[in-house]
């Protein structure tokens, strides 16, 4: 154990727990055939609806795929869609909410009426009224919570900024004659973004189940790829006589997004901490 | 006549209250805190000017026009012959180098994530004072000059008392050699032996580096003690300016004469069994007509709640506002 | 003089427990006489307010007091909560440096007043309305019977200050505790406020026991001082004997840190670093690594509270040396 650092130890245990979740779930998403038994997608019409046993330890569906297959090589699709479904939503809304905070007057008045119509809509709703109008699929789908998610990105960051601005060391800036972008940007920013990174795991789980639901409604991965949401789908038919088609999807997703809730946990502990 | 440095001439500003949808259609008035109302004052090149009021009176936002950190409603500040909100660009950052302020909590003056040593240079580098080379240099003799420990540089603000603070507050103003420092309530959050510790360093700065000083404070003796010359404000205005001795002994405004009576004496020999003046602060929201203090006033009469003193010479350098050249202050 | 209404003996409090326990007052005693206004001085930290807590045993959670509070002969520390309510509140009432916090900002005024005498008082509720209007004239609150329905936010920093005396007064207290109650006034407003609660403590026959870190506070209101420094008393004596002549390193210092008329301009006498933090109060006396007149006995021995002079009492080991070097506190009573 002596090798192991200090700093490791004196780390929150739910860090510590969602970055081993989530690490060993990035390894999987990248090399998901170093550890699938099977091609997810090769059916073995001997084996249908095979329940757990030694050579299919999640059984097989209803096309004789090794559902532990194609949970693992799931992971790929999912994990991705943690990252880019949120990528640009974090990015883009903590920009506007770092200016809109910082300026505030008109533009907040107008992002504040935005926020408004954003709110009042169900995000699920929202996201499903885009995809049908785009069509499905996961890059509709990517476009579609982008153009909603980032609004409350924007707000948390808002928020917290103008907190900030109210500060003197944001005064202090202005007083030394610093440009307003390495104010917002260099001083401003680092201290405003905790909350906006915390929710930002959040959201990944978030995202995860959205993902999954898309698929599960045919709105997101299309099948036969090996997708969460499509897998449950798959076993809904079948859930009374083959309840492992549908389930280990389903305990992939809890433990997956209970390894980005600890995350985002456990480093709201250490950020707020370090202040 | 010695040059004035930077001057206020006629500074008003208020802050408006936020009009809702109701009070638009109603056509009610904008609603406003009438922070200054109507600021004459010069500060003069190598002096200390303090500016004392009660909490509220406007000095701090008087110290914010003064480094624009507002603008002004109406007057205009003047630095070196030049109107301050004419500054753009290069010559706006110019101005503040010259002209610097630090501020009163130390707590929050500070970016929390930044090292002493990020914060220094990043004003070092911003403003080019010196060569990437030499920064470091720089920094600890800018460290030695606020009396820190040369081992500060790397450390975060949280590790350091609110003295120490201040310091770096200081520090980080001296780093673009400014012409003029605005303190406001520099010393206010400190405990008593600390702030002597920082005063001292201030009078020590001023005479080694020429510095021209605002002192904004609610403290009457601090203020005496480290002032050439005093400005007293009351709502917004000031009400009398003097060399700091004519203020102290001879004050000529009733509002400076109750301020003076009601600051508690530090010789327990001079205890007085009658408070020095009746009445609280007026709102800044609707300000009385007339003079302004004629609400508290012992002195007021018909004239005062009509007519509005100007400052008026009462001696060399001494100026007050008021109807009476010479009221007598109370025993 | 009668003896003490109130005798403070050995009061000790600490927070946490075990190993990590913090002690923010460490062996305090002190005596209150009646009819006579005391006041604790200090820096942030030093225990002023911990002290005057500890003595309602008004700590927050995790705060444990110990020694002797006797108050009218009987030990505060020893009763029993049911005997305590009537002594808080009551006899000893206590006001505080944030008025607004301290005042419920959705009841009126009138009710927190009669609260007070319900609970300590047996009028009916005519004389509780009555008394309440008298208590708000008492305090100089213009217009009483109309502000009396108003809500604490109504009311200006001062007069919330004085809403609170009034509060205070309710019970007819013969002790007023006031922590810092009027650090966050104006000049004007705290002159006012000092001068009511003198001229409460000579009508209504109190005893005050007034913190503050305002060395000019104590010269104009109190009779008798206590200088406290990391959680001890390290002076006491009568106001114009400890400013006459300070025998404590520390107090001395203090004084000079005060800017005072005719020295304008001039270096301060400056105490050199900060005060110590509970967890790492150094050994011997506590102020020694500040103090100019330290020497080696100082770093090994901590020094009791001695008697120097009649009642003047400080806990120096060079308290000669300190009074040889005289008082920084240009006097009236000096020079005249
Ligand atoms: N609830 C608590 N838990 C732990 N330590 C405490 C607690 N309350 C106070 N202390 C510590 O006890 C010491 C004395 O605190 P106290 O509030 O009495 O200081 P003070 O002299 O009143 O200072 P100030 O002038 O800032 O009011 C301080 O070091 C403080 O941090
Ligand atoms: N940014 C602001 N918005 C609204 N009102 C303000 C603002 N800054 C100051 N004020 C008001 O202006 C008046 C003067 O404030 P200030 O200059 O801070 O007083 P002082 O420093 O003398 O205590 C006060 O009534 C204050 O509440
Ligand atoms: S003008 Fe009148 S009210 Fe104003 S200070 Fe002078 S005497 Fe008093
Ligand atoms: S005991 Fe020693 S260290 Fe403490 S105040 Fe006296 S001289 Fe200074
Ligand atoms: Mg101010
Ligand atoms: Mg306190």
């Amino acid at each position: 154990m002596s090798h192991i650092p200090r700093r490791a130890l004196s780390l929150p245990r739910p860090l510590l727990l969602g970055g081993a979740i989530l690490l060993a779930s990035t390894l999987v998403a990248a090399f998901p055939g170093a550890v699938a038994p099977y091609d997810p997608l090769a059916m073995d019409y001997v084996n249908l609806l095979a329940p757990p046993s030694a050579a299919h330890p999640f059984g097989t569906d209803n096309f004789g795929r090794d559902v532990l297959s194609r949970v693992l090589h799931a992971y790929t699709i999912d994990m991705q869609i943690a990252l880019f479904a949120t990528l640009f939503p974090f990015v883009f809304g903590t920009l506007v909410g770092a200016v809109v905070g910082y300026v505030g007057g008109t533009p907040e008045a107008v992002f504040g009426r935005v926020v408004d119509a954003v709110i009042t809509f169900p995000f699920l709703v929202l996201v499903i009224a885009i995809v049908s109008v785009l069509g499905p699929g996961l890059g509709n789908m990517y476009i579609a919570i982008g153009v909603v998610g980032w609004v409350f990105y924007a707000r948390i960051v808002a928020a917290e900024v103008k907190v900030q601005t109210r500060l003197d060391y944001a005064d202090a800036g202005r007083a030394m004659g610093y440009t307003h972008a390495r104010i917002v940007f260099r001083h401003l920013l680092p201290n405003a973004i905790t909350p906006a990174v915390v929710y930002w795991m959040t959201d990944m789980a978030l995202a995860i189940l959205l993902g999954s639901s898309l698929g599960y409604l045919g709105l997101g991965a299309q099948p036969p790829a090996a997708e969460w949401g499509v897998q449950i789908a798959d076993g809904k038919n079948f859930m009374a006589t083959a309840w492992w088609i549908s389930v280990f999807p389903g305990i992939a997703i809890v433990i997956t997004g209970l390894g980005f809730s600890l995350l985002g946990d456990g480093l709201a502990e250490v950020l707020r901490g370090r202040r | 006549m010695v040059e004035a440095l930077l001057s206020a001439e006629d500074v008003s500003k208020d802050f408006a209250f936020p009009r809702s949808v109701v009070d638009l259609l109603r056509r009610r008035h904008v609603t406003a805190v009438h922070a200054l109302n109507g600021v004459s004052l010069d500060v003069r090149r190598g002096e200390t000017l303090g500016i004392v009021g009660e909490s509220g009176c406007g000095k701090s936002t008087l110290a914010r026009c003064l480094v624009r950190l507002h603008d002004c409603d109406r007057g205009r500040v003047v630095f070196d012959g030049t109107d301050i909100a004419t500054l753009r660009g290069a010559a706006r950052r110019r101005f503040n180098a010259r002209v610097q302020m630090i501020f009163q909590d130390p707590y929050s003056s500070l970016n929390p994530r930044m090292s002493v040593r990020q914060i220094l240079s990043e004003a070092l580098r911003v403003h080019r004072m010196r060569p990437a080379g030499e920064i470091d240099g720089r920094i600890a003799e800018l460290l030695e000059m606020v009396r820190l420990p040369a081992d500060a540089a790397d450390r975060h603000p949280h590790a350091f008392s609110g003295g120490q603070r201040q310091r770096i507050g200081i520090a980080r103003a001296l780093a673009v050699e400014p012409e003029v420092l605005v303190a406001d309530e520099l010393v206010s959050a400190l405990d008593v032996s600390v702030q002597a510790q920082v005063v001292n360093l201030l009078l020590e700065l001023q005479d080694r580096l020429d510095l021209t000083i605002v002192f904004v404070a609610h403290d009457l003796r601090l203020v005496r003690h480290i002032s050439h010359r005093v400005a007293v404000m009351y709502l917004g205005k000031v009400v009398e300016v003097a060399p700091t001795e004519a203020l102290f002994t001879d004050p000529r405004h009733p509002y400076t004469q109750a301020l003076l009576a009601a600051a508690p004496e530090i010789d327990p020999g001079r205890r007085s069994r009658r408070a020095g003046a009746r009445g609280e602060l007026p709102s800044p929201i609707d300000l009385p007509p007339g003079c302004l203090f004629h609400t508290r006033c012992p002195h007021a009469f018909d004239r005062c709640p009509r007519d509005v003193p100007e400052l008026g010479p009462r001696g060399p350098g001494h100026a007050a506002a008021c109807h009476l050249d010479a009221p007598a202050p109370r025993p | 003089m009668s003896g003490p209404v109130l005798r403070v003996r050995d009061l000790i409090t600490t927070f946490g427990q075990g190993a990590q326990a913090l002690c923010a007052v460490d062996g305090v005693s002190f005596d209150v006489g009646p009819g006579e206004v005391l006041g604790l001085v200090g820096e942030s930290g030093s225990g002023k307010s911990v002290t005057l807590r500890s003595l309602l045993r008004l700590l927050p959670a995790g705060g444990h007091v110990a020694g002797r509070v006797e108050w009218q002969g009987r030990d505060v520390l020893a009763m029993s909560e049911a005997e305590l309510r009537g002594v808080r509140g009551g006899q000893i009432s206590m006001i505080f440096q944030e008025p607004m916090t301290a005042l419920n900002p959705v009841l009126p005024v009138r009710v927190q007043i009669e609260e007070n005498l319900r609970a300590h008082t047996d009028l009916d509720g005519r004389g509780r309305r009555a008394r309440s209007r008298e208590l708000m004239d008492l305090v100089g609150i213009p217009d009483a019977g109309r502000r009396l329905d108003e809500y604490p936010h109504q009311f200006s920093g001062g007069m919330r200050q004085r809403v609170m005396i009034a509060i205070a007064l309710a019970s007819d207290p013969k002790l007023l505790l006031a922590d810092e109650p009027t650090t966050a006034l104006d000049v004007t407003i705290q002159d006012q406020i000092l001068h009511l609660i003198l001229d409460l403590r000579d009508a209504l026959a109190m005893s005050v026991v007034f913190v503050t870190h305002d060395l000019g506070v104590v010269s104009a209101t109190c009779d008798r001082m206590a200088v406290m420094y990391a959680g001890r008393i390290v002076e006491e004596g009568a106001v114009r004997d400890v400013f006459a002549g300070p025998r404590h390193a520390y107090t001395r210092g203090l004084l000079g840190s005060i800017p005072q008329a005719g020295a304008e301009r001039s270096m301060l006498l400056s105490i050199e670093g900060t005060p110590p933090g509970l967890a790492a109060i150094p050994p011997g006396c506590a102020f020694n690594p500040r103090c100019d007149f330290a020497t080696e006995i100082c770093r090994a021995v901590r020094p009791d509270l001695a008697e120097m002079a009649p009642v003047h009492r400080a806990a120096c080991h060079n308290a000669e040396a300190v009074a040889a070097a005289g008082s920084p506190v240009r006097s009236a009573l000096a020079d005249g």
